[in-house]
């Protein structure tokens, strides 16, 4: 089966995302920069919390979403959660990749399968590196917060 | 009578979040009489419990929200379902009302969406 990598305009449907899960869920934007390619995709666990989605269907790979523990407080906070516990951290930064993965599916279609999410701290388990093409880091600002998004996505090749 | 809610959401902190929207004053009475993390245990939880309202999540471990959808309409043919799902494209919204949802609320919602969602699901 031929892939192909992801092309600028694939990447812009997740910095899309990005804009709205922030804009809809907390009432306050978040600045989303470039994107840019990685040299290592493998060493995508960088900070405090991260969700992982794998991705099948007609399209292999992973979507992780890699944030702060004091964004995800306030994210918490925003959905009424008070508890301060690390599986809350765990359970918000999985749904986080979850609802910017299934977002996606808007202009990837539902050959986009998304699979539950699995998330880990930062020197959690290493995500598997499923995807042969490069991956990329969608860095975005909310808040006094950084944040990045690392999709690294392989989609069959469309003929 | 008040409605009797089954939320169902592998994660914690959503069901949660739904639970707690139930003490809003634009609803009616609703009852939440079980939360469920995948749909084994929601199918589960809908037999012993008999709820009327449900909320589903898709995206779950185990037994998917689909599949969930189809069993509990068959248990509860009157049970109104709302999916609350993350997937936001078309078709999957389709084919969740052809196998027995109500409604589609996407994700992330603001607590306005999901109290006017319910409102019409009751009505």
């Amino acid at each position: 089966m031929n892939y192909r990598a992801l092309n600028p305009e694939d990447i812009q449907v997740f910095s899309e995302a990005i804009s709205t899960f922030f804009e809809r869920m907390t009432r306050q934007p978040a600045k989303v920069r470039t994107a840019y390619m990685l040299d290592q995709p493998e060493a995508i666990i960088w900070n405090d919390f991260n969700g992982v989605i794998h991705v099948s269907g007609g399209f292999r790979g992973t979507v992780c979403f890699s944030a702060p523990r004091g964004l995800l407080l306030e994210v918490l906070s925003a959905m009424g959660e008070t508890e301060e516990s690390p599986g809350n951290f765990l359970d918000v930064a999985g749904e986080i990749a979850n609802i910017l993965s299934g977002r996606a599916r808007r202009h990837f279609g539902e050959a986009l399968d998304i699979a539950p999410p699995v998330s880990c701290e930062r020197d959690g388990t290493e995500i598997a590196k499923v995807a042969a093409g490069p991956a990329f880091a969608i860095p975005h600002t909310w808040g006094p917060y950084e944040a990045n998004l690392v999709v690294h996505l392989d989609l069959i090749q469309r003929r | 009578m008040s409605a009797r809610l089954l939320i169902v959401d592998d994660s914690n902190i959503i069901r949660n979040h739904i639970a707690r929207l139930m003490g809003d004053p634009r609803l009616p009475s609703i009852e939440v009489v079980g939360l469920a993390g995948d749909g084994i245990k929601a199918v589960d939880l809908a037999k012993k419990t008999s709820p009327n309202l449900i909320t589903m999540d898709l995206t779950m471990p185990n037994m998917d929200g689909e599949a969930c959808i189809e069993q509990i309409s068959k248990i509860l043919p009157d049970a109104r379902i709302l999916v609350v799902s993350a997937l936001s494209d078309k078709s999957t919204a389709l084919r969740a009302i052809t196998k027995g949802a109500h409604g589609f609320l996407q994700k992330p919602f603001t607590d306005e969406s999901m109290v006017q969602s319910l409102l019409e699901l009751m009505s």
